[in-house]
C-alpha cells in the first residue's frame, strides 16, 4: 500500500494533511462538522485509514459520477477490509457465485441489466404498491397505540422496507427480522471493519443468505406469479444473452438489501431531524402537503448513504489534485449534501427550501438508484401516517442517538418517543 | 452536426450545433442548457429530461414509445402532446432545425 509514500508528499500542518489525519470513516459522529471544516480548504483528501481519495464538493462528486469513461463503479461492492483467502475459499467451495449487477458494472453490462430490471422497477409498477405499504404501516402503528414510550425504528422503520422488498418479491411467509439481520452482517462485511473472526463467521450467514434468493428464484421457475423474479424470468425467456440465471439470482440477492436497509435508515434520519425540531413536525401536521419536500430536506441533509466509491481508471485531476491511476476514490454524498454552492445556508435543516430535491442522496447518471421512487414512497406514507396518528408525538429527552459504523450506511439504530407527547 | 434551438422556460432561446449520435439530452447536459436534469443520466428512471417538441420534427420523429410514455406520465410538468424525454431523441438530420421547448418544472 502506497500510504506512508502519499502522506509524506503532504507537508503536515497543511489544510490536507490535517483533513488526512482527522477524518474517521467509520464514525459517523461529528460527521458533518468535519466535512463543513473541510470543504473550503481541503476538499480533495486522502484518507490514509481505509487508502481512498476522498471528494468532498458536490461539483467534484458530479463530475466523477457523471464521468463513466475514466471512473469505474466496480469497486461500488467491494469489501473496503478486503476478505481473507480462507474466507474466499469457503464461499466458492460452497457455491457462493453472486456476480455484480448494476450498482457495481461498468458499461455495457450495466446498460442491459439496468434496462432489463427497468421492465419491472420503475414508477408505474412502484405505484401498484401504495395501498399495501399504506397498510402495513398503519398496521405498525396500530401497534404502538397503547405503549408511553416507543423505539420508532423496532415498531416501524427496520421491518417495514424489508416487508415491501417481500412485496415486490411475492414473498408471503418469510419472517423480514431474518433478512434485517442477513443485511446487517453482509453490511458490516463489506462496508464495516470486521475481524478475521467475524468475517468467518458471517460468511455463513451470507451463503444461508444466498441460498435463500436462489431458491426463491427456484421456486419461480416453476410457479411464476406477478412479481420481479417471475418477472425476470420471463423475460429472460431461457435466452442467456438476454440474462442469465445467476445473474437473475444476483438481482435477487441485490435487492434483498439495497431495497430496505437504505430505506430503513432513511426514514430514521427523517424522522430524528423532523422530531428534533418541534415546529417542524407540527407544520406537516398542520400541513400535509409539506411532506414530500420535507421528505427531499430529510434526505439531502441526512443522507442514509453518506459516501459511495469508484475507482479511478487513469491518471485524473479533481479539484486541482493529481490522481493516480488505479486510486479508489470515496464520493462523500452526505457532504455534498451539504454544499453551500447549491444549498444556501446548507447545515440548516428546512422543510420549506426551495431546492432541497436537487440533492443527490440518490446518487445521479446512470447508476442513479433505481429504487429511488419506491423509498420515496415510503417514506412519504410514513411521514402521512405518523403525523396524523401522532400529532403530539416528542422525541424522549436525553437519549443519545447511535449510528452504525460503516462508511457508507448511516442511520439511527433506536429512535425513541412518546408518541402522545 | 444539426441545428437544435433550446427554449427555457423564460423564453430566452439557446441555439446549437449538436453531434450526431448523442442524444438531445447528453447535448444538453454537455451544454450546460438550464432545466434538463437529467437525473438518471438517460436509463428512463427519472421523467427529468422532459421537453415539448416542435409540431413538425414530432411528426418526422414520431411519438415516444410505451415505456417513455409510462415515464411521461409522471413527468412534473404536465405532459402535452408534444412532450418527448429527450434522452430517448437521438440527434441526426430528422430533428434538423427543432425547437425544443422546456418545461417550468422536471420535477
Amino acid at each position: 500500500m502506497q500510504t506512508g509514500s502519499l502522506l509524506d508528499s503532504i507537508p503536515v500542518g497543511c489544510p490536507m494533511h490535517n483533513a488526512s489525519m482527522g477524518h474517521r470513516p467509520f464514525e459517523h459522529e461529528g460527521m458533518y462538522r468535519f466535512f463543513a471544516e473541510v470543504r473550503p480548504e481541503a476538499p480533495v483528501f486522502y484518507s490514509p485509514e481505509i487508502d481512498y481519495w476522498v471528494l468532498t464538493r458536490r461539483e467534484d462528486v458530479l463530475s466523477v459520477i457523471r464521468d463513466y469513461d475514466r471512473f469505474s463503479a466496480v469497486i461500488a461492492t467491494q469489501p473496503v477490509c478486503p476478505w481473507p483467502d480462507d474466507m474466499m475459499a469457503f464461499l466458492k467451495e460452497q457455491n457462493f457465485t453472486n456476480e455484480a449487477v448494476q450498482v457495481a458494472c461498468d458499461r455495457p453490462r450495466h446498460t442491459r441489466i439496468r434496462d432489463l430490471a427497468g421492465g419491472f422497477l420503475n414508477m408505474r409498477r412502484f405505484q401498484i404498491y401504495e395501498p399495501a405499504i399504506r397498510k402495513l404501516v398503519q398496521g405498525h402503528i396500530s401497534r404502538m397505540q397503547v405503549k408511553e414510550t416507543v423505539d420508532l425504528v423496532d415498531a416501524l422503520t427496520y421491518e417495514l422496507p424489508a416487508q415491501v422488498v417481500f412485496l415486490l418479491l411475492g414473498e408471503e411467509s418469510f419472517d423480514p427480522r431474518k433478512i434485517k439481520s442477513w443485511g446487517d452482517l453482509r453490511i458490516n462485511l463489506i462496508w464495516g471493519r470486521p475481524s478475521h473472526e467475524e468475517q468467518m463467521d458471517a460468511a455463513r450467514d451470507l451463503l444461508d443468505f444466498w441460498h435463500y434468493a436462489t431458491d426463491l428464484v427456484e421456486q419461480r421457475k416453476k410457479y411464476p406469479r406477478d412479481d420481479y423474479p417471475s418477472f425476470l424470468l420471463a423475460t429472460r425467456n431461457g435466452d442467456d444473452s438476454v440474462l442469465t440465471e445467476n445473474e437473475i439470482k444476483s438481482l435477487v440477492f441485490g435487492l434483498l438489501l439495497a431495497g430496505h436497509e437504505t430505506t430503513t435508515n432513511a426514514a430514521g434520519n427523517i424522522l430524528l431531524e423532523l422530531l428534533r425540531r418541534p415546529q417542524a413536525w407540527k407544520a406537516l401536521v398542520d400541513d400535509p402537503t409539506y411532506i414530500p419536500n420535507a421528505v427531499e430536506e430529510g434526505l439531502r441533509y441526512a443522507s442514509s448513504v453518506v459516501a459511495w466509491r469508484r475507482l479511478a481508471k487513469e491518471d485524473v485531476e479533481i479539484g486541482g489534485v493529481q490522481i493516480g491511476k488505479g486510486s479508489k476514490l470515496l464520493l462523500s454524498l452526505g457532504s455534498a449534501n451539504r454544499d453551500v454552492s447549491q444549498f444556501e445556508d446548507g447545515e440548516t435543516f428546512d422543510i420549506a427550501r426551495g431546492n432541497a430535491r436537487s440533492h443527490i442522496a440518490f446518487g445521479n447518471g446512470i447508476h442513479h438508484c433505481i429504487g429511488a421512487p419506491l423509498a420515496r414512497l415510503e417514506l412519504r406514507i410514513v411521514l402521512e401516517e405518523l403525523t396524523a396518528a401522532y400529532p403530539n408525538m416528542k422525541l424522549v429527552e436525553g437519549e443519545e442517538i447511535h449510528f452504525t459504523a460503516t462508511i457508507s450506511f448511516r442511520g439511527p439504530d433506536r429512535l425513541l418517543v412518546r408518541p402522545e407527547g | 452536426m444539426t441545428k437544435l434551438t433550446f427554449i427555457l422556460p423564460d423564453g430566452t432561446e439557446r441555439e446549437l450545433e449538436a453531434k450526431p449520435g448523442l442524444s438531445v439530452m447528453e447535448t444538453a447536459v454537455q451544454n450546460n442548457i438550464e432545466g434538463i436534469v437529467a437525473e438518471c443520466g438517460g436509463s428512463m428512471s427519472c421523467a427529468t429530461c422532459h421537453v415539448f417538441l416542435d409540431e413538425a420534427s414530432l411528426e418526422r420523429i414520431g411519438g415516444p414509445g410505451e415505456t417513455e410514455s409510462d415515464m411521461l406520465d409522471f413527468a412534473a410538468t404536465e405532459r402535452r402532446p408534444t412532450s418527448r424525454l429527450s434522452c430517448q431523441i437521438k440527434v441526426g438530420p430528422e430533428i434538423e432545425g427543432a425547437l425544443i421547448s422546456i418545461p417550468e418544472r422536471q420535477y
